[in-house]
């Protein structure tokens, strides 16, 4: 079975569904979210060539519903033992500690009246078995425990859909894909799937934006719409109706600009568009919203600054800003702290110890006369290396 | 703890002790003196005044000559740019002027320096007035700033301003030339002319290129070494990315934008800021386009105080070069 990782699970449900269930006549697989419990079931449904019926719980879990779907099949099916030869069929219940509040009432007694009367083997999934409703389940339930999947098996899974997919990718990206996953195969797989869709050649840079990427989606689409606008009604049109968050949204116009207008004159109109929109943002601060019309109406017109000059580009979706500021941290932080020790001995503010100072003692660096100043503004060795490497500015 | 008092750094090394020593502002230094004579009648103080020009250290003096060698125990110094924000200024005044409560002599108070006052938003100011008022019976401040326009109302009314004016050419060439002598470097008059004319009135630029300078050739320097000096520590990367945007690679140019911003932490107004200084050094570009040039900066400098964005006010800019540029059909 292709099913990753959960060895002793997967046995133990296999043994299950060969008659080897004992007493207990349904099972409750467990565990985090996207380590493989609705994959299994699947998974050993077509090796074992049964039919699943399923319910999840975007299905309303009352009495009746549950009835209504599942009560027929396991009333009516085929009076047969349940065996590999015979083709039979397997109730399965996803998420079944969904179950909760006022629309649900009734949703464990009839899913524990269902397993006492099935003569098909119901299986149930659920994440946090602990909880207090579902012990009436886990009484009449054999539980198989799932656990999360180890990073290097999520990698290798990877690199086997990378393969399949003809994307050549970077392992170290990979690493981090699965990394970020923490074990959910689930989102592992999404994630390599928008990144994928991006680009063919995935490199670490390209998952800094992961998490940023997955919420991204009506984003893509309003940027979409909003660049290809072929007059200012549209445009504002789709302004009004669209929900992304303005502050993302002005950032990403800035990042796209640049290749939606390829002459300079259009470019320069557009940006002077977009540098209003912001001072009506920044005017707004957190009371004046009246304003908001102003910002859109300025969005608006950047968008149809010259509306016949539109050709389809592939938008740069994680902003330029966010990426930058995520890689040169580690730098901003260390020069930070090289200019504190200066601006404390030299009663200088942190700028004024960059612009001021840093220059000069970049030259002094440059013909091996800086070790007294450095020495005294207490540096330590790797604070004067990374003055020494850093390109001046 | 031992502490190295002997600076390195000249800026430091030569930074007047005492009132006396201070070049070049006989008026304000009569002034304040009086104040030090009878310490009971000093009011908070306002000293306003480009950079480089002697504001800190008369702040610094006067702390010495209120406490002498204990000034530091009495002196709390803050810069307001560094400070996160007004509670962090308020947290430090309180438990300062709680600590300092001990009056020193005949000085009922201690002092607290706030440099780059002027960096604080509106509200933030108001907040300082409370805390100038709450904590007025232990405290003195001696607030900091470029321009004086910029502090509110309220707080001008309760200080002494005094008035900072560009430094005079012939001071500050005698001072270069002192501190030469004392540190036995040979500095001519063309060379100290023209550190004085990169400096613009800021003493302590005039120092650190006179010390660079001095570490560039043993001991010797002419007007070749100052210029070799000013030219490696200029700016280059801004000078780079005012090119580019010029010569129309306006995407190459927001790339160096967000370099600026990311590896060295340089804030939208500070690039800005030092476009304008640069753009005047540019030889390809005449009179007149430096003038426009300066004047479509200037539009987004305002910008910039009305923005949200500064990315986008930068971007904004750079796409106004590229566009001139493009106009212009040259390339620098």
């Amino acid at each position: 079975m292709d099913v990753i990782g959960n060895e002793e699970a997967k046995t133990a449900f296999v043994d299950w569904l060969n008659n080897k269930r004992g007493t207990k006549k349904a099972v409750l697989l467990y565990g985090p979210p996207g380590v493989g419990k609705t994959t299994l079931v699947n998974a050993a449904a077509g090796e074992f060539g049964l039919k699943v019926i399923e319910m999840n719980a975007s299905d309303a879990r009352s009495e009746k519903a549950i009835n209504r779907v599942a009560g027929p099949a396991t009333a009516f099916v085929a009076l047969d033992t349940f065996s590999t030869e015979s083709k039979g069929s397997i109730l399965f219940m996803d998420e079944v500690d969904g179950i909760a509040g006022n629309e649900d009432r009734g949703g464990v007694s009839a899913i524990l009246k269902i397993i006492e009367n099935s003569r098909i083997p119901v299986i149930m999934a659920a994440n946090d078995p602990d909880l207090d409703k579902l012990r009436p389940l886990k009484k009449v339930s054999a539980l198989i425990r799932f656990h999360l999947v180890r990073i290097p098996l999520i990698i290798s899974l990877l690199q086997k859909v990378c393969q399949r997919e003809h994307i050549a990718a970077e392992f170290e990206a990979l690493e981090r894909i699965a990394e970020n996953s923490s074990g959910d195969v689930r989102s592992a797989i999404n994630d390599l799937q928008s990144l994928g869709e991006t680009t063919k050649t995935l490199t670490l840079q390209d998952t800094v934006m992961l998490k940023a990427r997955n919420r991204d989606i009506s984003m893509d689409e309003t940027l979409r719409g909003y660049f290809s606008a072929k007059s200012l009604l549209e445009a504002s049109m789709l302004l009004s109706r669209s929900n992304v968050d303005y502050d993302d949204f002005l950032m990403a116009v800035g990042d796209n600009l640049p290749l939606r207008y390829p002459d300079p004159a259009d470019l320069a109109k557009a940006y002077d568009f977009v540098s209003r929109a912001d001072m009506y943002k920044g005017r707004i601060g957190t009371e004046n919203w009246h304003l908001l019309r102003y910002f859109y109406n300025s969005l608006a017109e950047a968008a149809a600054t010259s509306p016949e000059s539109y050709k389809p580009f592939t938008l740069i979706s994680p902003p330029i800003r966010v990426i930058t500021l995520f890689w040169t941290k580690g730098k901003r932080t260390m020069l930070d702290g090289i200019c504190a020790k200066i601006g404390h001995l030299c009663h200088v503010s942190h700028a004024s110890a960059k612009m001021d100072f840093i220059p000069f003692i970049k030259v002094m660096m440059a013909r091996n006369k800086a070790d007294g100043v450095m020495s005294w503004f207490g540096l330590q060795p790797a604070e004067v290396e990374f003055l020494a490497n850093m390109t001046r500015f | 703890m031992a502490t190295n008092e002997e600076s390195v750094m000249w800026v430091e090394k030569y930074r007047p002790k005492k009132l006396d020593e201070v070049v070049d502002l006989k008026d304000i230094v009569t002034s304040l003196k009086a104040f030090m004579r009878n310490p009971k009648t000093m009011p908070h103080l306002l000293l306003a005044g480009i950079p480089g020009t002697g504001k800190t250290t008369v702040a610094l003096c006067i702390a010495r000559e209120l406490f002498g060698q204990n000034w530091k125990t009495f002196t709390l110094e803050l810069n307001a740019s560094d400070e996160r924000g007004i509670d962090t200024v308020r947290e430090r005044v309180k438990d300062f002027s709680r600590y300092s409560r001990a009056a020193f002599g005949n000085v009922p108070f201690a002092l607290i320096i706030l440099d780059e006052s002027d960096q604080m938003t509106g509200p933030a100011q108001t907040a300082l007035r409370r805390i100038m008022e709450t904590s007025s019976r232990t405290s003195r401040f001696i607030l900091i700033c470029n321009q004086s326009g910029k502090i509110i109302e309220p707080i001008q009314s309760r200080c002494a301003i005094f008035r900072f004016s560009k430094l005079d050419r012939q001071a500050m060439i005698e001072q270069l030339c002192c501190i030469a002598k004392n540190e036995k470097v040979s500095l001519d008059n063309e060379a100290a002319e023209r550190i004085v004319d990169y400096a613009e009135g800021d003493l302590r630029h005039a120092i650190n290129a006179l010390q660079t300078a001095s570490a560039y050739r043993e001991g010797v320097v002419d007007e070749k070494t100052v210029s070799q000096v000013i030219g490696e520590a200029s700016p280059i990367q801004v000078q780079l990315m005012i090119r580019k945007a010029l010569n129309g690679e306006f995407v190459e140019a927001r790339k160096m934008m967000y370099d600026l911003i990311g590896s060295y932490g340089f804030s939208g107004s500070e690039i800005v800021r030092q476009m304008q200084r640069e753009l005047f050094k540019m030889s390809t570009l005449s009179p007149e386009q430096k003038a426009d040039l300066a004047d479509v900066i200037g539009e987004y400098d305002y910008r910039l105080t009305q923005g949200a964005n500064s990315d986008i006010q930068l971007s904004a800019l750079l796409a106004q070069f590229a566009k001139v540029g493009k106009a212009k059909g040259e390339t620098c």
